[in-house]
């Protein structure tokens, strides 16, 4: 597994698509703190912590698209054979890069967090402060569970755009198509991966009518759980399908 | 060692691979030849274990291939040139190769000198040529040290250069003990590269046999044959059926074999000047072959 892991790491620092997705997802949340603490653009009753990282749901889509590109990039060339003829127990090439990708999306997200609720500080005044610990690690445990999301729905649909697609739609849709369903927006919207993150940072947007009453944390743990059952699924795909 | 006994993959009605038993020793290259579509890549990807056979198995040393700790030290494999990251440097692609396999990184450094990409290996794989790709591939294929090669179509898009590189690169490897699996199209090349031949068509296996039996035992019986009574013995020989055609300088004579003509010849007094039994062309021997087995016939236009 250590073999698996070093190789998996020199593979996704060696390639420019896997550098910059992270690349940006760490500069999103701060640039849009900056914006939301210039603009005073947030709903008045939101905290600062709230207001800070409006941008972290963007950033959450990042993550999604970043386990997407993992793994999917492989399929587009071709060199999944590569890889499964080098290491031929598949179910352990995946989850290295779960594990990598997880890591790397989690790292970045608690920094990039960290730093927006800082510069947020510095920029909105006049409102409560709201409570960044420990709120912040479970944060950053939503853009893991998002990248998890994204790398077992490219190991599924082995298609870059297909895959980022459906990563973007299970993100999106819900809070989109959620108010049509009238009571049941709160189970649909509330189940969706950026649920957990807005009652986390506690934003206005999350309200018990859209978001369902669930807390954060458990909230939190739905995501893990559904990311994880779908890392599952696709490693016993790929451990059965023809590469 | 390669094994490969009763070998089937079935995709809905299709039997690509058709119960393929054959095996591939060490100490020579041997060729894979097949037309288009006879199941080679299919029959390749089963034994490195991308593909699950339908029934049958394959073994690289006696062993399932997906067994092996450290498969790229076993069984070195090039499938397709294009199978990398364009955007990676050839360096890279070769570094997170031998991490996987726990080969020392000093081995990057020599598959790069042995291919001649030293001086290419900072560049991005997508900005190389084909036959630059193919080199690289055949890098990745020797980095783990194999005693077992096999090789896709090796020579596509390389120059005569880098052909004749491959061809000498090939020799040398068997030349050491080492099993050298190679397909190809490209007939008159695995003329010269392989000692023995594996031929499939229709996902079934045609023949099995040296390179030189095959050529023999399938060019059918025609001889050269010069006289100065050139006209009588063709004559002769046309009257015991065989089938007699002018040749520069002399006659062709098919369907009888060289020590019967010698024998009519000696019986009716004849001189003869020459009698050369004449061998095809493994392009010849192939194309006559295979023609009853090819599955995407091109339509004469």
């Amino acid at each position: 597994m250590r073999k698996v892991l070093h190789a998996e790491w020199t593979k996704a620092r060696t390639v420019r698509s896997t550098t910059l997705t992270p690349l940006v997802m760490a500069l999103l949340t701060p640039a849009l703190a900056v914006f939301v603490g210039l603009t005073g653009s947030l709903h008045p009753t939101d905290s600062v912590f709230a207001g800070s990282l409006t941008g972290s749901v963007p950033a959450q889509i990042t993550a999604g698209i970043f386990g997407v590109l993992v793994v999917s990039g492989e399929y587009g060339t071709r060199m999944i054979d590569v890889t499964f003829a080098a290491c031929p127990r598949r179910g352990r090439v995946l989850l290295a890069k779960a594990l990598l990708a997880a890591a790397v999306t989690f790292v970045i997200g608690l920094a990039s967090c960290a730093a927006a609720y800082g510069l947020g500080t510095l920029l909105l005044a006049d409102r409560p402060q709201g409570e960044p610990m420990p709120a912040l690690a479970g944060v950053a445990l939503c853009f893991a569970a998002a990248t998890l999301l994204g790398l077992a729905l490219g190991a599924l649909l082995r298609h870059s755009a297909g895959a980022i697609t459906a990563v973007i739609g299970l993100m999106l849709v819900p809070s989109l198509f959620g108010p049509l369903f009238g009571d049941l927006q709160r189970w649909i919207t509330g189940a969706a991966p950026p649920a957990p993150l807005q009652k986390l940072i506690g934003i206005s947007d999350a309200s018990a009518a859209a978001t369902g009453s669930l807390g954060g944390w458990p909230s939190l743990a739905l995501l893990l759980a559904y990311s994880l059952l779908a890392l599952a699924a696709a490693v016993l795909v790929v451990r059965r399908r023809d590469a | 060692m390669i094994e490969v006994t009763d070998l089937t993959k079935r995709y809905g009605n299709t039997l690509a691979v058709d119960a393929l038993s054959f095996r591939v020793r060490p100490g020579s290259v041997t060729g894979f030849l097949g037309p288009n579509g006879a199941g080679k890549s299919t029959t390749i990807r089963m034994i490195v274990g991308l593909d699950a056979p339908t029934t049958g198995t394959a073994t690289v040393g006696g062993r399932d291939y997906r067994t092996l700790p450290e498969p790229l030290r076993a069984v070195g494999t090039l499938l397709d040139a294009g199978a990398m990251h364009g955007g990676r440097r050839a360096r890279d692609h070769l570094r997170w190769l031998a991490h996987s396999n726990g080969i020392p990184a000093r081995r990057v450094g020599e598959v790069l000198d042995l291919t001649g990409l030293t001086a290419a290996a900072g560049r991005r794989a997508g900005e190389f040529s084909l036959g630059m790709r193919q080199r690289l591939g055949i890098a990745a294929a020797l980095l783990g040290d194999p005693a077992v090669l096999i090789l896709d179509e090796p020579v596509n898009g390389l120059d005569t250069e880098g052909i004749r590189w491959v061809r000498g690169l090939l020799r040398d490897l068997a030349a050491e003990g080492r099993t050298v699996f190679l397909s190809s199209h490209l007939m008159s090349e695995m003329e010269q590269t392989a000692d023995r031949l594996i031929v499939i068509g229709r996902g079934r296996l045609l023949a099995d046999t040296g390179m030189r039996e095959f050529i023999e035992r399938h060019s059918g019986e025609r001889c050269r044959v010069r006289s100065p009574e050139q006209v009588r013995l063709g004559g002769l020989l046309a009257a015991r059926g065989a089938d007699v055609r002018p040749d520069t300088g002399g006659l062709r004579a098919g369907g009888l074999p060289a020590a019967e003509i010698g024998a009519i010849a000696a019986a009716h007094g004849i001189v003869l000047h020459e009698l050369t039994p004449l061998l095809s062309s493994l392009e010849e021997v192939y194309t006559r072959m295979t023609e009853t087995a090819v599955e995407y016939r091109g339509r004469a236009a």
